[in-house]
């Protein structure tokens, strides 16, 4: 594959060096458009791409007249580079100028500034039209084929620029694409950046032109740019993709077009707008595909811990689809799905005999049945009468995040037991040896050594000192704890719930 | 830094984004360390006043101090947490990136983020119990988790003033407890803070000092003194139906504190 690709680039270059140039120029200017495109898809700047683009024609014209009257010279492409960029610029403050003074809104003043200006520079063409011979055909639909030495060159210089501006300020271009009042509150010249960023986009434009046109030359910014929104989750990751995609795109457009014998540049953006339609399609988290089997896999989510719930209820025995259907008086195929998908999460294990939890599942399962009864305690507090109860704990216990679990335990004041006499599960996720836990959280039986005393207690308990927690007392509200000083001298403290939660226990 | 100069002196702040000023001859003055709370209706100038502190919009007139000097030669010193709907949650960044953007004032832009940074950073997230999704991408986050990750961003900045932006809006319990218990840890290391809050019922308890904001100052002072239901009613029109019956609470609640 290589080899051929080899002789195929020798042959090339043997037979017209024109492809040769042609395929150099618009690697550079596919690749630079696509790192310059990022910028703009993520800041919606895509219809204003756009404007900078037609907008050069009259910056082209006024270019190649100042040289033509002035000096005489004729189709002077410094001049013409340089009135492109100008004509971007006055284009970008033009707009920004009218939508703030004004209440007409940005994308009508863009519409209304770019086809203005687009517009003038048709009427000097024509106007002048005897001294000035610029090829409207070619500036709209391009001429990779073209591309001469001058080009190639501008073209290299304009890629170099623009890569270096974005290596340099990569962490400004960020930030004021991401959250521009903080950009602006640390200090950084957000409106200066601005005007680079344009800048950069009517170098890159004013090259993209040249090789696609300048209706094409938005594709050449936007869709690799695009495509790599797709598949990124990272800035630095989304510029390089985009500047891989827009060199792939590129050579495959260019390949079909020298085989088909079709314009280049509308092949290159068709194969770049392929490009993103493939990803759109397959990419593996934003694409449609993974979006389908995202819905297809999907299982509620209340069924997947009403089964963890039932097999843990069941105390170690294998329990059937049949028999937890039946506690929970669902059909058993409506259950397959979540069980299987228990199945492959590893919680749930699956014989001949029916289901058991994992050591996994088991903990999931009693983290599950801890937030149920402590929302049973919750709303018995509230005042939800005794026989809804569990019904409304059925579908707030599937409300279980950590942190609310915990801080719903901390309110109650940590109880042991549910409305119903059962018993609460500790906070076990937290009750690890060696972990750092308020003392609140223990339960009878628990040991460990004092690690740090606050105000509240500051005179009863001391760090160093170990303790062993006894049964709680005054219906819970009473904590019970038995203190061991570090000479072996033994006391029993009786703490209540804020002055448990002053002192942090290290776990033995 | 000398602790008799207020941390926010604002003279005569007028904004506007058209014809209409988004708020008129606003004068405050913020002592050090304090905790204000701003409330007032939707459109009433919260966020242009956040705004104008940070010195991303420009006032018609008036002036505006941070320690005694203007704000161009605060740069870095006021942090800044958005409010929720201001943020694109789609944008390509990772929770880790946007806790080490706090760090970016620090650095010039000719350097590169230190081993240092990333610490803060990770301390920062470590702080807000976010440590363990620092890879994700800030959309696949929940709604509190989202606001605890620019909650570690601004104390990654570290400045003496913090601005929040509707913090408490549509966060969950566990996260509204995360929050003022920053606050509360922000406070007492001797920053300033100024909240933008939408919950006149908990203002009382949450805040030192409140302002009551639409396009003019209507009040500024201690729950006590800012919230009188004439006043209120005055401020938010009819809309305040759920506070007239809320009136006996909110009045505990201000004599508590």
């Amino acid at each position: 594959m290589m080899a051929n690709l080899y002789d195929w680039l020798v042959s090339v270059q043997h037979d017209s060096p024109h492809l040769m140039k042609a395929l150099l120029a618009g690697g550079l200017v596919s690749t630079t458009c696509a790192l310059i495109g990022c910028f703009i898809v993520l800041r919606r700047t895509s219809f204003l791409a756009d404007a900078v683009a037609h907008s050069m024609l009259a910056g082209v014209v006024a270019g190649y007249l100042l040289m033509k009257l002035v000096y005489g010279d004729s189709a002077h492409a410094g001049a013409m580079l340089i009135g492109s960029i100008i004509s971007g610029i006055i284009t970008v403050a033009m707009v920004s100028f009218v939508s703030r003074a004004s209440r007409v809104k940005e994308d009508a003043v863009i519409g209304i500034m770019y086809t203005g200006i687009f517009a003038l520079g048709g009427v000097m063409v024509s106007f002048f039209s005897d001294i000035i011979h610029i090829d409207l055909y070619h500036f709209v639909i391009g001429s990779l084929l073209g591309v001469g030495d001058a080009d190639l060159w501008m073209m290299g210089t304009v890629s170099c620029v623009v890569v270096v501006f974005i290596l340099m300020t990569f962490r400004w271009l960020q930030i004021i694409t991401f959250d521009r009042v903080m950009a602006a509150s640390i200090g950084i010249p957000v409106v200066l950046m601005d005007y680079l960023l344009t800048m950069s986009t009517s170098l890159v434009v004013v090259s993209g032109v040249r090789m696609v046109g300048v209706i094409l030359v938005v594709g050449l910014l936007i869709a690799p740019a695009a495509t790599a929104y797709l598949l990124c989750d990272r800035l630095r990751n989304m510029l390089w993709v985009s500047a891989l995609l827009g060199w792939t795109g590129f050579l495959l457009g260019y390949i079909a077009s020298e085989y088909m014998n079709v314009a280049p540049g509308s092949a290159v953006v068709v194969a770049l707008t392929a490009q993103f339609m493939l990803v759109f399609v397959v990419a593996p988290r934003y694409g449609l595909l993974a979006d389908w089997r995202r819905r297809l896999t999907a299982v509620p989510q209340q069924e997947v811990e009403d089964i963890l719930g039932s097999v843990l209820r069941a105390d170690g025995e294998a329990l059937s689809l049949q028999q937890i259907a039946g506690y929970l008086n669902k059909r058993p195929e409506r259950l397959r799905r979540a069980a299987s998908s228990l199945d492959r999460q590893g919680l749930l294990a699956g014989d001949a005999q029916g289901y058991t939890l994992t050591d996994d599942g088991r903990k999931e399962a009693r983290r599950l049945l801890r937030a149920h009864r402590l929302w049973e305690t919750y709303l018995r507090e509230a005042g939800v009468h005794e026989e809804n109860l569990h019904a409304h704990a059925h579908v707030l216990e599937h409300v279980h995040d950590e942190d609310a679990v915990d801080y719903l335990d901390d309110k109650l004041g940590h109880p042991l037991i549910d409305p119903h006499g059962s018993e609460i599960p500790e906070d076990f996720l937290h009750l690890v040896p060696g972990e750092l836990v308020k003392l609140a959280i223990l339960r009878e039986g628990h040991t460990g050594t004092i690690h740090s005393v606050g105000g509240l207690v500051s005179d009863q308990a001391n760090s160093g000192e170990t303790v062993e927690v006894g049964p709680r007392e005054g219906d819970g509200r009473i904590w019970v704890v038995s203190v061991t000083t570090t000479s072996g001298d033994k006391r029993t403290l009786r703490l209540d719930h804020e002055q448990a939660d002053d002192i942090s226990i290290r776990l033995d | 830094m000398n602790t008799d100069v207020s941390a926010i002196d604002v003279q005569n702040l007028t904004v506007s984004y058209g014809p209409v000023p988004a708020l008129l001859d606003v004068s405050v003055t913020i002592p050090q360390g304090q905790l204000v709370g701003i409330i007032g209706p939707n459109g009433s100038g919260k966020s242009t006043f956040i705004k104008s502190l940070l010195g991303f919009l420009r006032p018609d007139f008036g002036d505006i101090r941070l320690f005694d000097e203007p704000i161009e030669n605060s740069k870095g010193r006021v942090a800044y947490v958005p409010q929720r709907g201001a943020v694109d949650w789609d944008f390509p960044v990772t929770v880790r990136e946007v806790a080490l953007m706090g760090r970016y004032a620090k650095r010039p832009i000719w350097q590169n983020l230190t081993k240092e940074d990333r610490d803060i950073a990770d301390e920062a997230l470590e702080m807000v119990r976010m440590s363990d999704l620092r890879n994700r991408q800030i959309g696949q986050l929940s709604g509190g988790q989202q606001q605890r990750v620019f909650m570690a961003r601004a104390m990654a900045q570290g400045g003496d003033i913090l601005l929040l932006d509707e913090p408490f809006a549509g966060v969950d319990a566990a996260t509204e407890h995360a929050i003022l218990d920053v606050l509360e840890r922000t406070k007492a290391s001797g920053r300033t803070l100024v909240v933008v809050h939408h919950d006149l019922t908990t203002a009382a308890e949450y805040f030192d000092t409140i302002m009551l904001l639409k396009q003019r100052l209507f009040a500024y002072g201690t729950p006590d003194q800012v919230m009188h239901p004439e006043l209120l009613s005055q401020v938010y029109e009819g809309k305040l139906r759920v506070f007239a019956t809320m009136d006996g609470d909110s009045s505990a609640a201000g004599d508590e504190s």
